[in-house]
This record gives structure tokens, C-alpha cells and sequence, in this order.
């Protein structure tokens, strides 16, 4: 086991492969920024939610961190493809989905859970939310449901929007 | 990778009553960090007070740019105020993205009032009907607040609360007196 928690993170960290999904040129920089401060090296980044899916099944990364809001696909649809069962062999129920969104009404996080979103982060964003988010989607493993027609997160998990 | 366990006999009556049909699988991935580092590994649950530090540093680093940037973004919604009141689609939808952008970021490097202006701002436009950018009055002052909160940080708190909270009723009333005929944005 390892005892030195800081080093296991190090290591942790310089192992992940993070897909950013985000139209805004700042927010891509910001979120950036942030991941190479935590010491991740694997980095993509796409513009919208049609580029996500294109990076997303060239690169298969372990954590995808995407916006809600973009054109012309935006990160809810993004998200029900990735999970979705029509996408057969590629349909994929558990890599952790973070969305980080402006919107924070309740609607808005229960339509992002229903499309299998892990986490809802909303704006603006500050670092202990961010850092936050990662340590629990790279911690915890992640329960999904297998029944004829569905193949993912429950549908009744409750997720609540992460405020800064 | 993956571990199909049986349901759990551990929920009590509840569950022996109602138990899920047999086709029905609980599946467990394991962790992101028990893949990458070993099936022994102790996820780190703590936050390391370091890398919150170096991620803090980060934003302050990214402030300056981020200054000049919020700066030329405020010009733009002044220039594309008056066409987008007009009627000129490509100025509306130009001007809704500088909000958005605003609403997104403006609060994480330190200009939350600025913020938060924009999100009013985003909230009337989503809610917006054609008349209500032609009359421009709400659209125009809160150009003007974000114009002024950027310029002047140092306004008394207060009369920007009272500010924000007087654009909420505004346009609270205005979408819920309107809601079902307005369409999103």
C-alpha cells in the first residue's frame, strides 16, 4: 500500500488522460491551466460536443470535463451519446462526466444526471471545486445498472450542482 | 475489470420484497485510481493543500490577461448594444456569447459583481422576445452596470445588492408575466 499520499497523487495525476470540451478560448485556457497545475499532462481539447465525441473515441480518456452550453452540439448530447446503448460496443457507462455550466437551476442538473452526467459543477469556477471534482471522480468507482435496454448510471441517483 | 455482484442481502425486508427482476445486473468499474495504480491503492480522499495552492497561483496569473481580455469584451457589448436592440441576429447572438463568457468566468478571477450583472443579463436575453430588445432599456442598463462594475470595483456593496435584486424582480415578473409566449434564446 502506498503511504505517501502527496507522491500517489503525483503519480495519479501524470497518469490521467482529461478530454476538455469547452467553445469559450478562456475557459479552455483557465481549465488548462488548472489540470497542468495538478500535474496532469494528458490533455485534449475540443470545441464543441460533435468534436468531444470525435476526441473522445480517438482518445478514450479517463475523465471528460465538458460544458453545457455550445454549438452546434452541446455537452448534454454529448453526454447521452457517449452513454447511449445505440452506440453498441462504444456505448460507455461509466468514464466520470464532469459539466461545468452558468445554469444552476435544478432543472438543468436533473436534465444533465438524466443524460448521464457524474458531476455538475457550476460557474463561475474556482480551484478548490475543480480539484475537488477530479480527486472524487478518480477515487470512487462507479456503480452502473445492466438490464435488457439499459446499460448505465441509475436514473434515479440524485447529483446536485457543486457551487464555488 | 469489471465485477457483476449479486444484489445485497443486507437491505432488509425491503428489498427481499422487491427485488429487482434476475436479468438485472449491478455492475462495479472500479476506480480511475485503482486501475491506473493497483487494486491496493488508498485513493487520496484529502485535498493537498500544496496543489490547491499552485492552482491558486494559476488564477492570479491568468487575472492580468484575463483583465485585459474582460476589458475588450465590455467594448464589443457596447458597440454591439445598439445593432442587436435593432434587430441584427448575428449582433444579438455575438452579444449573448460576451455574456455568457462573463457569467462563466468574470467570477473566478475576482470580478464577481461583473459576474454576476452578466448572468442577469443572460437570464433576460434567454427570456427575451423581440420587443423586449427593441425597447432596450433592461438591456442597456445592464451594459452599463457591467460597464461601471469593472470601472469602479469599489462601489458600496450595498447599492449593488439592492441593484441585482431590483433586475431580479424585473425580470422575474417580466418572464413569469410573459413565460409561456417567450421562447429560449
Amino acid at each position: 500500500m502506498n503511504k505517501d499520499p502527496t507522491r500517489a497523487d503525483e503519480d495519479l495525476f501524470r497518469r490521467l488522460k482529461i478530454l476538455v470540451v469547452e467553445d469559450s478560448l478562456e475557459m479552455q485556457r483557465l481549465l488548462v491551466a488548472l489540470l497542468e497545475s495538478m500535474g496532469v499532462v494528458h490533455i485534449a481539447v475540443a470545441r464543441d460536443g460533435e468534436k468531444g465525441l470525435a476526441a473522445f473515441a480517438a482518445r478514450r480518456p479517463d475523465i471528460i470535463i465538458t460544458d453545457g452550453a455550445m454549438v452546434p452540439m452541446d455537452g448534454y448530447e454529448m453526454t447521452r451519446r457517449i452513454r447511449a446503448a445505440e452506440a453498441g460496443g462504444n456505448a460507455n457507462p461509466d468514464v466520470p462526466i464532469l459539466m461545468i455550466s452558468g445554469h444552476a437551476g435544478r432543472e438543468n442538473v436533473t436534465h444533465a444526471r438524466d443524460q448521464g452526467v457524474t458531476d455538475y459543477l457550476t460557474k463561475p469556477l474556482s480551484a478548490d471545486t475543480l480539484y475537488e471534482a477530479i480527486v472524487a471522480a478518480v477515487s470512487k468507482p462507479v456503480h452502473f445498472l445492466d438490464k435488457p435496454g439499459y446499460r448505465g448510471l441509475s436514473p434515479k441517483r440524485s447529483l446536485d450542482a457543486r457551487r464555488s | 475489470m469489471i465485477e457483476r455482484r449479486p444484489l445485497s442481502r443486507l437491505a432488509g425486508d425491503e428489498a427481499r420484497n422487491e427485488a429487482p427482476p434476475l436479468d438485472v445486473r449491478f455492475i462495479r468499474v472500479p476506480s480511475i485510481a485503482e486501475r491506473k495504480l493497483g487494486s491496493d491503492y488508498v485513493a487520496p480522499m484529502r485535498l493537498d493543500p500544496r496543489v490547491l495552492e499552485q492552482m491558486q497561483t494559476t488564477i492570479r496569473e491568468l487575472e492580468t490577461k484575463y483583465a485585459d481580455s474582460l476589458k475588450s469584451q465590455i467594448a464589443m457589448l457596447q458597440v454591439l448594444v445598439e445593432p442587436a436592440c435593432r434587430g441584427d441576429k448575428e449582433a444579438r447572438e455575438r452579444f449573448y456569447m460576451l455574456a455568457h463568457d462573463m457569467r462563466g468566468l468574470a467570477g473566478t478571477f475576482g470580478y464577481a459583481i461583473v459576474g454576476q450583472f452578466a448572468d442577469s443579463l443572460c437570464r433576460y436575453v434567454e427570456h427575451s422576445r423581440d420587443g423586449d430588445w427593441r425597447d432596450g432599456t433592461v438591456v442597456n442598463f445592464h451594459v452599463d452596470a457591467i460597464r461601471d462594475a469593472f470601472e469602479n470595483p469599489g462601489t458600496d456593496p450595498a447599492i449593488t445588492m439592492e441593484t441585482l435584486n431590483a433586475l431580479d424582480r424585473l425580470i422575474g415578473s417580466d418572464i413569469n408575466g410573459n413565460g409561456s409566449q417567450r421562447k429560449s434564446g
